[in-house]
């Protein structure tokens, strides 16, 4: 081989650039990541898991969820809503007028279109989203106008993209949402929805639980297999166990027993209710909603 | 069989060698183009390495942009988009004030008074004749710059001056201006350093 050396030099460089893009700059870029503090707030994110949420990880993972099921939200923009809160001793007669003017001003020519739009039907009812996604100067102007006519508006930082439209989370997944994983779940397929926040959307064990048991008792149409092997038949003694599944008629055991979680379905169920990426980082800014009462269970 | 395998075609005759032409010119001119475009794109987008910037913010500017404001934050970003527009101008927008314009704001007793009585008027009504700055006479005129500010705009400006460039002095609510903005209304602007002095702290 006449040109050994000079095949090794290319095959060495070719092998260490890859090397350094692909292992070298993440591991800089990413590698010191640790704990970070939620906006305006002194609370440390993300919150380490106990051993048994820990543990489901390892179950997540033996049962191949990743292979049907994303944890990463993705986001295709942000932008600011503009969200009016109070009339102050405004008539809605003048302020129809008021905001008529408003959508001619020159300054504002980058969002009279959609303000006009969000007007047109409005019943007065507040708070009302006057602009929705838009750029941070213009929703910063628009404030100013309200405010200087006596108006209560308020700014909200918005994340906006299909999977935020989904309510599969308020803001993008970032590299802290995943400190504590090992190995990270990200998954690559969505055959069933974002896991990203499922902690927070479907906030209940029980819920979980019998979802993992039946899926389609509890949502309508779901593809998903039923994990039943996490389950395990045993005779009532006296009292139902506590976390006994409460299943429908044609699914029900026979009477005398019930349906009890193994440590594994409680582990795993441990794990997705851990699964919260609600809270707004300075890498991934937004508006908290205000506290709402309990958010319904919803698919 | 044996015989064409034993066959050995003679050599094709080899293509004489061309004359050497150079690469075309417009082909490295193409090269650089895009080279530099994916530079300017890069530049744009990237956010240099920064771990904290993710698509779709492009840099760390504009990440900070975005960050929601509460509080205190809040006011001290109205307070000073406000001051840039309508104090910066003679005040100038590091609150060192400008020889012949105006007085710094910076390290100012009358700024970092306890009671924000006094530095409230001033933007009201208005302030004339010389005035004592960090021990320094000032012979000027201020119009009441901040007579059409509305209450909660004022009150943002006061806080942000009374919190900035080392200055740190308590908030300045919306209630004590509009107090103030009752009070003064219609006085003429304070004169000289007497009267300024004859204010209630």
């Amino acid at each position: 081989m006449k040109n050994g050396f000079r095949i090794f030099l290319a095959a060495l460089v070719a092998l260490g650039f890859s090397w350094c893009a692909f292992v070298l700059a993440p591991v800089l870029q990413l590698g010191a990541e640790k704990q970070t503090t939620v906006l305006n707030s002194s609370d440390l994110y993300p919150v380490q898991r106990g051993d048994f949420a820990a543990q489901g990880l390892q179950v997540y993972r033996a049962n191949g969820c990743a292979a049907c099921h994303t944890a990463q939200v993705q986001q295709d923009g942000v932008g600011c809503d503009v969200v009016l809160t109070g009339m102050g001793t405004n008539q809605p007669a003048d302020f129809k007028a008021f905001m008529k003017s408003l959508c001619e001003l020159p300054d504002l020519q980058n969002c009279s279109d959609s303000l006009s739009k969000n007007l047109a039907a409005w019943n007065g009812a507040l708070p009302k989203i006057l602009l929705h996604g838009a750029r941070e100067a213009d929703a910063g102007k628009l404030a100013d106008k309200l405010s200087a006519a006596g108006l209560k508006s308020e700014v909200r930082i918005v994340a906006t993209g299909p999977d935020i439209a989904r309510d599969w989370g308020l803001r993008h997944s970032v590299a802290e949402d995943f400190l504590w994983d090992d190995p990270v779940q990200l998954g690559s397929v969505r055959i069933g929805p974002d896991l990203a926040n499922v902690g927070a959307r479907f906030p209940d064990a029980r819920w979980q639980l019998l979802h993992l048991y039946a899926p389609q008792v509890v949502v309508k149409g779901s593809t998903m297999p039923p994990f039943r092997y996490l389950f395990k038949m045993e005779k009532t003694r006296g009292e139902p166990a506590p976390d006994a599944l409460k299943l429908p008629r044609e699914l029900a055991p026979p009477s005398g027993y019930e349906v009890v979680p193994t440590d594994q379905a409680r582990e795993l169920a441990a794990y997705l209710l851990s699964l919260r990426a609600e809270v707004p980082l300075h890498d991934a800014p937004f508006t908290p909603p205000a506290p709402a009462p309990a958010r319904p269970n919803k698919p | 069989m044996s015989d064409e395998s034993d066959h050995i075609p003679p050599e094709p005759p080899g293509r004489p060698p061309g004359p050497r032409s150079p690469a075309p010119m417009g082909f490295f001119i193409l090269t650089l183009v895009l080279l530099f475009l994916a530079a300017v794109y890069f530049d744009h987008h990237s956010g240099w390495f920064n771990a904290q910037v993710y698509h779709p913010f492009v840099n760390a500017n504009e990440l900070e942009k975005y960050q929601p404001k509460s509080g205190e934050a809040a006011l001290l970003a109205r307070g000073m988009a406000t001051y840039e527009r309508v104090c910066g101008v003679c005040h100038g927008n590091d609150g060192a004030g400008k020889p012949g314009q105006a007085p710094p704001l910076a390290g100012s007793e009358w700024v970092l008074e306890n009671g924000v009585n006094r530095l409230t008027h001033i933007p009201l009504t208005g302030l004339s004749g010389a005035v004592d700055v960090k021990g320094q006479t000032w012979n000027l005129s201020m119009p009441a710059m901040g007579a059409a500010l509305s209450d909660a705009d004022l009150a943002a400006v006061l806080t942000y001056i009374r919190g900035s460039w080392g200055n740190k002095a308590g908030p300045v609510t919306p209630a004590q201006v509009k107090a103030a903005r009752a009070a003064v209304a219609g006085q003429p602007p304070i004169n000289g350093l007497q009267a300024l002095k004859a204010l209630p702290e």
